[in-house]
C-alpha cells in the first residue's frame, strides 16, 4: 500500500493530506474510510452549499451528489491535488449549475425562508432577549443579502477564502482559474461587501 | 504623502487581517497603520465585514443526511459493483483479472463438459430407424437441453455488457 502511495503520487500530495491517503483507501475497496471523509467534510461542504444557495434543502441534496460523486469516482480516483481541492471544485460546480438552471425559488423567497440558519438560541450566550433576537435576524438578513448580492464566482471565492480558509493558490484550482483571477474576485467582492457591511462594526 | 501600499493595498491588508502575514511583516504593517488613514479605514472595515459574517451560521445538517445518502450509494450500485464486492479484499485493480479469469475457466470447463458426441449418420431404411430412433431421440433431446443451459448464462452476459 505504502510503496502503490508513492509510485502513483509521489511524495508531495499524501505526504501533506491526509484525505488523499483516507481517498485512495476507499479507490482500494475501504468503505469505512470513505465514512470517515463523510464525518470529516459533511459540514463544510453543507454549509458552503448553503450559504451560496441560500435554501438548506436544496443544499443537502447538492451535499449528498458531490459525495456520491465522490463514491462513484473511487475507482478512477488520482490524486493530482488535495482532496479537498477536489471536493470543493464539484460543489462549486454543482451550486453554480443549481444557480443558473434557477430551477429553485427566486433569492427574495430564498432570504425570507430562514429555517437554514441556526437559531439565535443556539448562537446567543444564555436565554437571548426579544430585543437581540431581533438585533440578531436583522443582521444575519443584511449579511445573507450582501453575499446574496454578489456575482456567484465572487461568491464562490468569499465563501471559501473566509470559511474554509483557503489560499488563493487553492481556490484558483477549485475555480479554474489564475490566481491573479482569483485575487480580482476577491478583493473586487470584498470591497462591495465593505460597502455594505462595514457600518455593522 | 502617497502611501506605498496603494497598489498592494488590498493584498497586504486582506493578509494581515486573516493572519497570514508573520509577525515581523504584521509589526511593520502596524507602525504604518498609524499614520495611514486609508489603510487604517481599510482594516476596520474589512474586520467589520468578518465579524458580519461570523455571524452567519447556518443550521446543522440533517440527522438522516448519511442514510439517505447511502440509500443513494445502494440504489445506484452497479452489476458491476455488486460481481466485484467479494473481490475488494484484493484491491480493486486486482480483481478485474482474477474475475476475467475466473469467468474463461469456468466457461471453459463447461465447454470441455457439454460437447456433444457425434451423432449417427441417419439411416433410411424405415425398419432400422424405428429399432434406432429411440436412443437417438433422447440423446438429441438431452444434447438441446445442455446447448440451451449453456446459452443462457452468455445472453445475461451480453445483457449485462449493455448497462
Amino acid at each position: 500500500m505504502e510503496q502503490r502511495v508513492n509510485r502513483d503520487v509521489g511524495a508531495g500530495v499524501t505526504d501533506l493530506d491526509p484525505d488523499v491517503e483516507l481517498m485512495l483507501r476507499v479507490r482500494d475497496g475501504d468503505s469505512a474510510s470513505f465514512g470517515v471523509l463523510l464525518d470529516k467534510h459533511r459540514l463544510p461542504v453543507v454549509h458552503f452549499l448553503y450559504r451560496m444557495i441560500q435554501n438548506h434543502a436544496v443544499a443537502e441534496e447538492l451535499a449528498q451528489e458531490v459525495f456520491l460523486r465522490v463514491y462513484r469516482s473511487r475507482a478512477t480516483y488520482e490524486p493530482t491535488a488535495k482532496f479537498t481541492t477536489w471536493l470543493f471544485r464539484i460543489a462549486t460546480h454543482l451550486a453554480l449549475n443549481s444557480l443558473r438552471d434557477g430551477k429553485h425559488e427566486r433569492m427574495e423567497e430564498r432570504l425570507d425562508d430562514t429555517s437554514g440558519d441556526m437559531p439565535v438560541r443556539q448562537v446567543a450566550d444564555g436565554r437571548p432577549s426579544v430585543e437581540q433576537s431581533m438585533v440578531y435576524q436583522a443582521r444575519l438578513d443584511e449579511v445573507r443579502r450582501a453575499v446574496a448580492a454578489l456575482p456567484e464566482k465572487q461568491r464562490a471565492a468569499v465563501l471559501m477564502h473566509k470559511y474554509r480558509e483557503m489560499e488563493y493558490t487553492q481556490i484558483a484550482k477549485v475555480l479554474d482559474c489564475s490566481e491573479s483571477a482569483v485575487k480580482s474576485l476577491l478583493f473586487r467582492a470584498y470591497e462591495t461587501l465593505r460597502a455594505r457591511l462595514a457600518h455593522m462594526a | 504623502m502617497k502611501c506605498p501600499l496603494e497598489a498592494k493595498r488590498n493584498e497586504v491588508l486582506l493578509a494581515y487581517g486573516s493572519r497570514k502575514l508573520d509577525a515581523g511583516d504584521s509589526q511593520l504593517l502596524e507602525g504604518h497603520l498609524e499614520s495611514c488613514p486609508a489603510c487604517r479605514d481599510f482594516v476596520q472595515a474589512q474586520r467589520a465585514v468578518w465579524d458580519a459574517l461570523d455571524v452567519w451560521q447556518p443550521a446543522p445538517v440533517s440527522a438522516d443526511f448519511d442514510r439517505r445518502l447511502y440509500q443513494r450509494i445502494d440504489g445506484q450500485e452497479s452489476w458491476f459493483d455488486r460481481v466485484m464486492r467479494p473481490f475488494q479484499q484484493f484491491g480493486l485493480r486486482h480483481a478485474v483479472p482474477i474475475a476475467a479469469s475466473a469467468a474463461v475457466v469456468l466457461v471453459a470447463g463447461l465447454l470441455i463438459q457439454r460437447t456433444p458426441a457425434p451423432l449417427p449418420t441417419p439411416q433410411h431404411d424405415t425398419a432400422q430407424m424405428e429399432t434406432l430412433q429411440p436412443e437417438q431421440v433422447v440423446r438429441a433431446l438431452d444434447e438441446m437441453e445442455a446447448l440451451s443451459q449453456l446459452s443462457r448464462p452468455v445472453r445475461a452476459d451480453k445483457a449485462d455488457s449493455k448497462m
